[in-house]
């Protein structure tokens, strides 16, 4: 399946700054997260990707297009949410989702029709024709992303979407995101500062530190790959755990007790058999059997001390 | 209890996939010109929006009513030459209106740029397939369609309405030199303050600020070059950057009538249109380009 998103040596510098350095890797379609802290370069790499900006090196690849030389038919194929406030407060919300469809290509008629369609779809359908500035924070992120989706992009680019928004109001918001990617098949960008978020809708990340990219990749395969420990639970409690140790030491596995489960470390590719062998040997009763996952906030941390 | 029928369906208001043709700029331009004049004219705003965009209009329009009445009241009573006495040359029409021309554009401009940036709603058009410079067109072009509607439309009505009463122009080809000169005048004095007002509304985001300094400029411009041209004895082509008196003035000339100071001259009053025009686009086009939408 082609990249959504690809981006090979990205650099672009705002005066002493270097916004990003550097910055290679390919988004597949689904949700994928953009993580990184304040000041991480996540919102200039959604410039450059909706071709506001030109990178200063390297390029960029979005649905098959270079943004910035063909970034009129790009952006008709993308929506888009900024963090920040941008609807006009004393306009409907249905009037400026309906023209904002328009200009992205649709025609007036179907515009009429899918500016209601998306306020539905955002759970704003009886609210659709009150000013956007009688909305709550809760109501204007969510129009923001009935603009992102009204005119049926290929790609949606969300801008830190729960910013402002109590812990109910993201909850529901992010139920919104994860339904968009997975029940409209859109693919989505999430570009986020919180963890929890990102891993709760994402399928894959990319995290960004100091302009670079740390990591990215499927969330379950990162989660995978920081982990290098099969984990064993058994019945029996504490003494199996005990003595299935024992005979792991004993097969010349490095392992140890964690809680109610035994941790293998993964040196070679002969644990798999070594631990199974113990098993057998000793005949324990096998409950579970895995590679230990990491999670998210493990893998930002690894990827920031690396 | 009701049984279905062969009629009956469900009504899905789920979101669906559009499959169609997608128009280019050229139509999110035209959106963006009917969106902008919908903002101007105050359409599905509140009461208050639409206070003064009628308050000019029908002060641009009133005169041109009230000289059409008045040719029809005189040719049914056998007045008409007295009526001539009282209603202007079509060239002077526009003495009677400029006060609601300087009303018009003073906010007309502003309503028109300063809140999609002061909301922010700027990054949003960025994110379509309008740039900078094709979203800046459909603004220039929705402020000067509505700034004609005062400039062109009124000396229109004054004209249609004589000839209705048998009181327009001799012959056809009149007709269309009259048309012509109306036409001329109205798109002139539309792009000179299309221009102006653009420019000084480019500068800031505040509708207010841009309203006030427009006036200010358009004040500001007569009170200088009146002093330098008739308080410091200047050069006389000074006159022609005054921002009010010159279009007029101008705009007599077109129709070939010989009002105000013959010392300056056609070519005086041109240049001072177009150097007006050039810099209010420049500052306006400047501004656009080097504008932080995001970073």
């Amino acid at each position: 399946m082609a990249p959504v998103v690809r981006a090979q040596a990205v650099s672009k510098r705002w005066g002493a700054t270097a916004a990003l350095q550097g910055a290679s890797f390919e988004i597949q379609p689904g949700i994928t997260g953009l993580l990184g802290s304040n000041g991480a370069g996540k919102t200039t790499l959604l410039g450059l990707l909706l071709g506001m900006h030109r990178p200063d090196e390297g390029q960029v690849e979005v649905l098959g297009r270079d943004p910035w030389t063909q970034g009129a038919d790009l952006r008709a194929r993308v929506g888009y949410a900024p963090e920040h406030e941008a609807l006009p407060e004393d306009v409907r919300a249905y009037d400026i989702v309906r023209h904002l469809t328009e200009v992205h290509g649709l025609p007036s008629r179907e515009a009429q029709t899918r500016a209601s369609d998306a306020l539905y779809e955002v759970g704003l359908g009886e609210e659709r024709f009150r000013p956007v500035g009688t909305m709550s924070t809760g109501q204007r992120q969510r129009v923001k992303l009935a603009v992102a989706i009204a005119h049926d992009p290929e790609l949606v680019l969300l801008d830190e979407p729960t910013n402002g928004l109590d812990p109910m109001q993201r909850d529901s918001m992010l139920t919104l995101v994860r339904k968009i990617g997975h029940e409209l098949g859109l693919n989505v960008i999430l570009c986020s500062h919180l963890l929890e978020e990102v891993e709760r809708v994402s399928d894959a990340v990319v995290i960004l530190d100091g302009g670079r990219v740390v990591r990215s990749g499927p969330l379950t395969e990162l989660r995978r790959s920081d982990a290098n420990e099969l984990m064993v639970e058994v019945d029996g409690g504490e003494p199996e755990v005990a003595r299935l140790v024992a005979a792991l030491v004993s097969a010349g596995v490095t392992a140890r007790a964690d809680g109610a489960l035994v941790a293998a470390l993964m040196s070679g590719p002969t644990v798999f058999d070594l631990v199974r062998d113990a098993l057998d040997e000793g005949r324990f009763g096998l409950r579970r059997l895995e590679q230990r996952t990491s999670s998210l906030e493990e893998v930002f941390l690894s990827a920031d001390a690396g | 209890m009701s049984l279905p029928t062969g009629d009956a369906r469900i009504l899905d208001r789920g979101y669906r996939r559009y499959d169609g043709p997608r128009a280019g700029t050229a139509h999110a331009v035209r959106s963006v010109i009917a969106h902008t004049l919908r903002r101007i004219l105050g359409l599905r705003r509140p009461a208050r929006a639409k206070v003064l965009p009628v308050m000019a209009i029908a002060f641009a329009y009133i005169p041109a009513i009230v000289f059409v009445g008045i040719v029809a009241l005189s040719g049914r009573f056998g007045a008409r030459a007295q009526a001539d006495l009282i209603v202007p040359p079509y060239g002077e029409y526009y003495g009677f209106i400029i006060s609601a021309i300087v009303l018009f554009v003073t906010f007309v401009a502003p309503e028109a740029l300063c809140p999609d940036r002061r909301s922010r709603s700027l990054s949003l058009y960025l994110s379509s397939p309008l740039t900078r410079m094709t979203y800046l067109l459909g603004k220039v072009l929705a402020v000067a369609i509505v700034v004609a509607f005062v400039t062109v439309g009124p000396p229109l009505l004054l004209l249609f309405g004589r000839m209705m009463q048998s009181a327009g122009p001799d012959g056809f080809l009149a007709f269309l030199a009259v048309l012509g000169r109306m036409l001329a005048s109205g798109t002139m004095l539309a792009a000179l303050y299309t221009a102006v007002s653009m420019g000084v509304a480019s500068l800031t985001d505040r509708r207010a600020v841009a309203a006030a300094a427009t006036l200010l400029l358009l004040i500001g411009s007569s009170i200088v070059t009146g002093t330098i041209v008739y308080g410091l004895n200047g050069p006389s082509w000074v006159f022609g950057s005054h921002l009010t008196a010159a279009p007029l003035l101008l705009v007599s000339r077109i129709y070939g009538e010989s009002s105000g100071d013959p010392q300056v001259t056609t070519l005086a009053l041109a240049a001072g249109a177009l150097f007006w025009t050039a810099l209010g686009s420049a500052v306006c086009v400047l501004r656009y380009r080097s504008l932080q939408v995001t970073r």
